[in-house]
């Protein structure tokens, strides 16, 4: 079943009174890969993925996963870590994930035997026999994951997944993702991070107002920009990026500079005009366009 | 189904284990019957000291023939009354100093019987330092009257034996007609309907609003966005009612076992309180049981759907205070109305009031409690009942779906049947 599709979505609307939340919006997701599902704040990400999740019903199209019509039984393939998270404060660690699990279709004897596993794996063990609310911010969050994942699902979606956990922690998920994922799991991730959906998606949807505005495989979306953008790093006074004839666009990180090249501009040009000034550069480099500046600049065209 | 069941499970296992369960099971119970042994306690402890009595005897004839009828005996067995004098036709110093005795304490109390009480004027007096220790006088009463009267029948030269052989009374029983069988009734009927009705009624409350909150809990930490991309909202809701109800019937269960444990012992141990006969006298038939069981049902399931509809419509506490009204009133008017049903079960209002949906669960057992209506109406009641809960909760289930997902501002009526339609 290798590269056949885990979720497609097609021509899905959802109206709620006056407002159409999402608006005729389609794509496919490839089995085993990561896909990022990126949009400003109330673009409709949530309530597609509440869709995929059958939380809501669409009010017109299909929405098939696995290769099959959505129905109750599907919501069993997914595992599913909400923006929002949330369990019962008052329940213990180890009860509440039964319950999850055995709410995705785990038998009782499996769950109990995989939820010491993960509590193991994620070092929160000794927690097992506490109440939830006991639990710091960061433990919940790993609990949270582990009722994700428990049911070993085809599909994950995973909303924010990093959000509130230190470094430490945020490697031991992302290494987790991989692992699954390396087993044939297929990962929805919904963020705003855009490094990080540089770093790990395959393939991004991009909604803006309900509607699909890029779709496809990331490294075909950024080659299609062409190398328009220049890294660099230097020391000295920033004035000479300051040529309108040369840059469109200056974006400073503080370390590190992106500079959107003009239309028909010659990047030596800008090499030469840094050096007359005898500005001392470290790094100079011709890129794609981050993630970052194509997000913005669909998502203000659809203002504009 | 599964799903369902382990929603069940849950909620009826974190609920049992709760402190509030388990004292409110055991507590409510031990209260009441705590409550009744203490009052049977204090009945026994107001009259048992001897009340000790002067007789001031004006006419000269009837202070001994009185002290000789006060022989009623005290619960603890010692003598009601002890006369330790009888003066007849008193000066005015020795009222002064019986008077004085009584200030003093060295008498409890004394009773002035004046010259005219023989003619049917004038009345006997009984003057008490302790009005509370004396109050309760019947078998004074009874003396003072039975010597009176005994004294004029001697006075017309009519044999008094005869007299009361012939004016002996006769007791009229109250006895209640049932499809059982004639039974006494002393009271018990009515107090064991009015305690059906109240427990029905303060059980589908409690269980509702407890229902409510239980919504609420899962909307306010956000657990509910994992529950529903596993499970429907309908068995959610069902599941989670279910479970309630299952605690609910628990703790009627643990009742009942107690409520026989009293039947069989209760005389026993009330008898060492001098009040057995009270508590025998209320038992709880195995129709009226099942009948209670059935409504109970019919009922939580009514009041719980509307209860978790409106957890789904609100975000916190404090918007379900004002949501809630309507639900609560509703049930609060079915208890406004026990009193009509209680005044006469079969008037056309009582028949008419059991038959509304909203209300026919509660009314409908005091009916039943107080005087069994016909089985046509019953099982009119419980058709009614099943229906207008079938209707509850499928609308219910609706906005409970939309509602759960809902943060913000709570709806408005419009918006709310607009969510009636929502796919």
């Amino acid at each position: 079943m290798q590269n056949g599709t885990a979720v497609s979505v097609a021509g899905v609307t959802k109206r709620f009174d006056t407002v159409t939340a999402v608006d005729n919006l389609s794509l496919s997701v490839k089995e085993g890969s990561v896909y990022g599902l990126l949009g400003p704040n109330g673009a409709g990400k949530t309530t597609t993925l509440r869709m995929i999740l059958r939380i809501t019903i669409p009010d017109s199209g299909s929405i098939h996963m696995l290769g099959r019509p959505q129905d109750d039984s599907t919501q069993d393939f997914i595992g599913y870590l909400p923006e929002e998270r949330g369990l019962y404060p008052r329940m213990k660690v180890r009860e509440v994930l039964l319950f999850l699990a055995g709410l995705k279709g785990l038998s009782d004897s499996e769950a109990r035997h995989r939820v010491d596993e993960w509590l193991e794996r994620l070092e929160i063990a000794t927690w097992a026999d506490r109440k939830v609310i006991d639990l710091s911010k960061g433990m919940q969050q790993k609990v949270q994951f582990i009722a994700a994942v428990i049911h070993r699902p085809p599909v994950l979606i995973l909303d924010e997944p990093f959000s509130g956990l230190d470094p430490v922690n945020a490697t031991i998920i992302k290494d987790i993702m991989l692992e699954l994922r390396q087993k044939g799991a297929t990962i929805i991730l919904s963020t705003h991070r855009m490094e990080q959906v540089e770093m790990m998606c395959d393939a991004i949807c991009l909604i803006n107002k309900g509607q699909s505005v890029l779709e496809g495989e990331l490294a075909a979306i950024k080659r299609s920009y062409g190398k328009n953008t220049i890294r660099i790093e230097y020391a000295g006074d920033g004035d000479f990026l300051n040529q309108p004839d040369l840059i469109q666009s200056v974006n400073h990180f503080g370390a590190v500079t992106e500079a959107k090249l003009a239309q028909g501009a010659d990047p030596q040009a800008l090499l030469k005009a840094a050096v007359e000034r005898g500005i001392r550069i470290n790094h100079f480099e011709l890129i794609e366009p981050p993630l970052n500046d194509i997000f913005i600049e669909k998502v203000s065209q659809a203002h504009a | 189904m599964h799903k369902l069941w382990l929603v069940l499970k849950r909620e009826y296992l974190v609920r049992v284990r709760t402190k509030a369960f388990i004292l409110s099971t055991i507590l409510l119970p031990a209260f009441s019957i705590g409550m009744f042994a203490f009052q049977a306690y204090m009945a026994t402890r107001v009259n048992d000291h001897t009340l000790r009595l002067a007789i001031l005897d004006e006419t000269g004839e009837l202070g001994d023939s009185i002290a000789q009828r006060l022989t009623s005996k005290l619960k603890n067995g010692l003598p009601a009354y002890q006369v330790t004098k009888v003066v007849s036709r008193p000066s005015a110093a020795e009222q002064d100093a019986v008077r004085g005795e009584v200030e003093h304490g060295s008498l409890d109390a004394f009773l002035s019987i004046p010259d005219g009480v023989l003619s049917g004027e004038g009345s006997a007096e009984l003057h008490a330092r302790n009005t509370a220790q004396a109050g309760n006088h019947d078998a004074l009463d009874d003396a003072v009257n039975d010597a009176v009267i005994a004294q004029r029948l001697h006075q017309r030269g009519v044999n008094v034996e005869d007299v009361s052989q012939l004016v002996r009374g006769v007791e009229v029983k109250l006895m209640k007609v049932s499809a059982q069988g004639e039974a006494e009734e002393k009271g018990q009927t009515f107090f064991a309907a009015l305690a059906v009705a109240m427990v029905l009624y303060l059980t589908v409350l409690i269980y509702g609003v407890s229902t409510m909150r239980s919504v609420i809990e899962e909307k306010s930490t956000r657990v509910i966005e994992l529950l529903v991309a596993s499970v429907r909202p309908v068995y959610l809701m069902l599941g989670k009612i279910m479970g309630v109800a299952a605690v609910g019937l628990t703790q009627y269960l643990i009742w009942g076992a107690l409520g026989v444990l009293i039947a069989a012992y209760g005389a026993t141990v009330a008898s060492m309180f001098g009040q057995g006969a009270s508590f025998s006298g209320i038992h709880l038939p195995w129709d009226i049981a099942i009948y209670m069981t059935v409504f109970f049902l019919c009922g939580y399931f009514l009041y719980a759907s509307l209860y978790a509809a409106v957890g789904a419509m609100v975000s916190n506490e404090q918007e379900m205070q004002q949501v809630q009204m309507p639900v609560t009133f509703l049930i609060v008017a079915a208890f406004f109305c026990f009193n009509i049903i209680m005044r006469d079960p079969n008037s056309p209002l009582s028949v008419g009031l059991s038959m509304i949906p909203f209300f026919s669960p509660i009314l409908m057992v005091l009916r039943i409690a107080m005087q069994p209506p016909p089985f046509w109406q019953i099982g009119l009641s419980i058709a009614i009942s099943v229906l207008c809960t079938a209707a509850v909760i499928y609308f219910a289930a609706r906005i409970y779906r939309v509602g759960v997902l809902m943060y913000g501002k709570r709806p408005s009526l419009v918006e709310l049947t607009r969510w009636l339609r929502y796919t």
